[in-house]
């Protein structure tokens, strides 16, 4: 079960996501590695809604439990190489990884 | 040919055979809801697929008896598990009943001195596991499906594990089973006689007959499985490459460098790539230059794995794959089961995002073959992609698909969406055409066109004699042997045809 005010106290005026910062051309964010389809891709198909921040913060504590779920299902320990990523190619340079905890907060009807 | 119309009168002698409320169900959402299964279904023909009556029996009396009852009266009769394969193994192809053995879950028996757990086919592998776990052992059957798919049906397929090079698959995994033939009788199939021997040189071993057989050829009551040692620890490593070749090569040097503790190899192709940078569910930044990714993993004791973990980072970077990192490589292998979670998406000509189902194909192929095979495949789905705007290609992974065996051949899956809403006869058939051009790619280069859906569905069913060659005349001589009245799961893998008369 989750710690009390796991996902912060509920403020009702803190609940309005920030701006999107772009990312890719299909995808943004408006946390930190909590990426999104750009919402303007969506909205053919998809009726949009505003996530309140505490309803995205549920969703990514949510997949990081069940990342580690998964883990511990099949072993006792996850072994890790001890390293960060290799660098790109000369020509190119890395963005900032990802938390592989990451959960796309998609907004959907 | 099964043609009986399920009247008053049979419903009556289910509801004696079963004497339980709640176990012969005719109310609509009972039916509707086990009209179909997560691969794409033509909702615009749905009441086609739609069973007259659901029973949901608790014993292997209560299942040999319906059998017994279908073929009295030539009703068609299909298994259903889980409900979450994805080749219509389970999909009423001429109403009838449908056998769900949900309800036939229990865990029998757990032998902890000859490493066997017996359980009814309706039990889940991850809740198995969870009464297993105390004990120190696992059932280490793994598909994307873990979460949701029934053990009766990993035994209908035959299905693969992502676990199968280290610990085997469905097939590996089960020792022996009970199962109702299509005429009701009871047999136990296995290696030999013994419920747990897994070896044996005594009679034919009808557990391979019976394994795969898309519930055409009885319904499981009971299964006899392995019990593994948990894994003291895992490793996953991904790399990432500038061009699919040498990530190619890469695979094969990690699936034949002889490590015992491989769980798997994995490779995602181009447009695989292409489709995570844009509607990957968990998505991961990738930048311009990754344009193919391998991975591998490894299970075992604490010592085996962290002596081989090095290996693995050596290989994977031996012809200039990058390592991802390790945040990202422990989540994205924690991730494998995502397909079953996600809701699905896709893009049509436009860039928009539209709801799409998924569908894979699942052909078994030679690693040698496996480049060629891609790009056909891929030339085949611009092909639809270009002339239909409810397709979108979504890349190809491929995986180690022998048992214990990961220089063996190669699970080669394309992943296509299709938006099912705005299908219609014309582009069902097209998507139809599709699967069967892929198929034929797949016996064309060698391969099987099915390494662990099954090749029940339309696209797919049709090509069945042509894989089986001359043992198709075999599987006939078996089919009509033991179903004479064809009630059991009809009109799937073109197995109609041993019913039909020859005109000499």
């Amino acid at each position: 079960m989750s710690s009390e005010y796991r996902f912060g106290r509920f403020v009702p005026t803190e609940q309005g996501p920030p701006e999107p910062q772009r990312i890719t051309e299909q995808v943004i964010q408006r946390f930190e590695h909590v990426f999104e389809v750009d919402p303007a891709a969506m909205g053919t198909h998809f009726h949009q809604q505003q996530m309140p921040n505490w309803d995205t913060k549920r969703i990514v504590a949510a997949r990081s439990d069940h990342l580690d779920a998964v883990h511990h299902e099949f072993a006792d320990e996850v072994i890790l190489a001890g390293e960060g990523p290799d660098s790109g190619p000369a020509s190119s340079q890395l963005p900032p990884q990802a938390s592989s905890t990451t959960h796309m907060a998609r907004a959907t009807d | 040919m099964t043609i009986t119309t399920i009247d008053a009168m049979i419903l009556d002698r289910l509801h004696a055979i079963l004497d339980e409320d709640g176990a012969v169900l005719t109310n609509k959402s009972s039916r509707f809801n086990r009209a179909r299964v997560p691969a794409p279904f033509p909702v615009h023909r749905w009441e086609e697929f739609i069973p007259d009556v659901v029973v949901l029996p608790r014993t292997t009396e209560h299942v040999a008896q319906i059998v017994r009852l279908a073929n009295e009266f030539a009703i068609p009769i299909v298994p259903r598990a889980g409900g979450t394969g994805l080749a219509d193994g389970a999909v009423p192809m001429r109403g009838g009943i449908v056998v769900d053995i949900k309800r036939m879950d229990q865990i029998k028996e757990i032998d902890l001195v000859n490493n066997t757990v017996t359980v009814g086919p309706g039990i889940n592998m991850q809740t198995l596991n969870r009464s297993l776990k105390p004990h120190g052992v696992i059932y280490p059957d793994d598909p994307a499906s873990y979460a949701c798919a029934l053990v009766g049906g990993r035994i209908g397929t035959s299905g693969l594990s992502l676990l199968g090079a280290r610990y085997g698959h469905t097939r590996d995994l089960v020792i022996s089973f009970e199962i109702v033939t299509p005429t009701g009788e009871v047999i136990e199939v296995g290696d030999g006689g013994g419920r747990k021997i897994r070896k044996s040189s005594t009679g034919y071993h009808l557990k391979h007959l019976f394994m795969g057989h898309q519930g055409t050829l009885g319904i499981v009551t009971e299964a006899t499985l392995e019990l593994v040692p948990r894994a003291e620890a895992e490793f996953a490593a991904f790399f990432l490459f500038e061009d699919y070749d040498t990530a190619y090569r890469t695979f094969a040097n990690l699936a034949k460098s002889g490590l015992a503790t491989l769980g798997g190899v994995m490779m995602f192709d181009p447009e695989k790539v292409d489709y995570l940078r844009r509607d990957d569910e968990a998505y991961i930044i990738q930048p311009e230059w990754v344009k193919a990714v391998c991975a591998a993993s490894l299970f075992g004791t604490k010592i085996e794995v962290e002596a081989a973990a090095p290996k693995v980072m050596e290989l994977g970077r031996s012809l200039g794959g990058r390592y991802i990192g390790d945040e990202i490589a422990s989540g994205d292998w924690a991730a494998r089961h995502d397909r079953y979670a996600n809701p699905l998406h896709g893009r049509d000509k436009n860039g928009n995002v539209t709801p799409m189902s998924w569908h894979c194909e699942d052909a078994a192929i030679p690693y040698s073959e496996v480049p060629a095979v891609l790009r056909k495949w891929h030339t085949i789905a611009r092909k639809y992609c270009d002339q239909y705007d409810i397709f979108d290609d979504w890349g190809a992974f491929q995986y180690t698909n022998g048992a214990h065996k990961p220089w063996a051949d190669v699970l080669v899956e394309i992943d296509m969406g299709l938006w099912e809403d705005r299908m219609d006869e014309e582009s069902w058939q097209a998507f139809v055409s599709l699967k069967r051009e892929i198929a034929q790619v797949a016996i064309d280069h060698g391969g099987s066109m099915s390494s662990c859906h099954g090749a029940t569905r339309a696209g797919d069913a049709e090509l069945v004699p042509t894989e089986m060659g001359a043992s198709w005349e075999v599987m006939k001589t078996i089919k009509r042997a033991l179903d004479p009245n064809n009630v059991m799961n009809p009109g799937k893998q073109s197995l109609d045809e041993a019913y039909r008369k020859v005109t000499r």
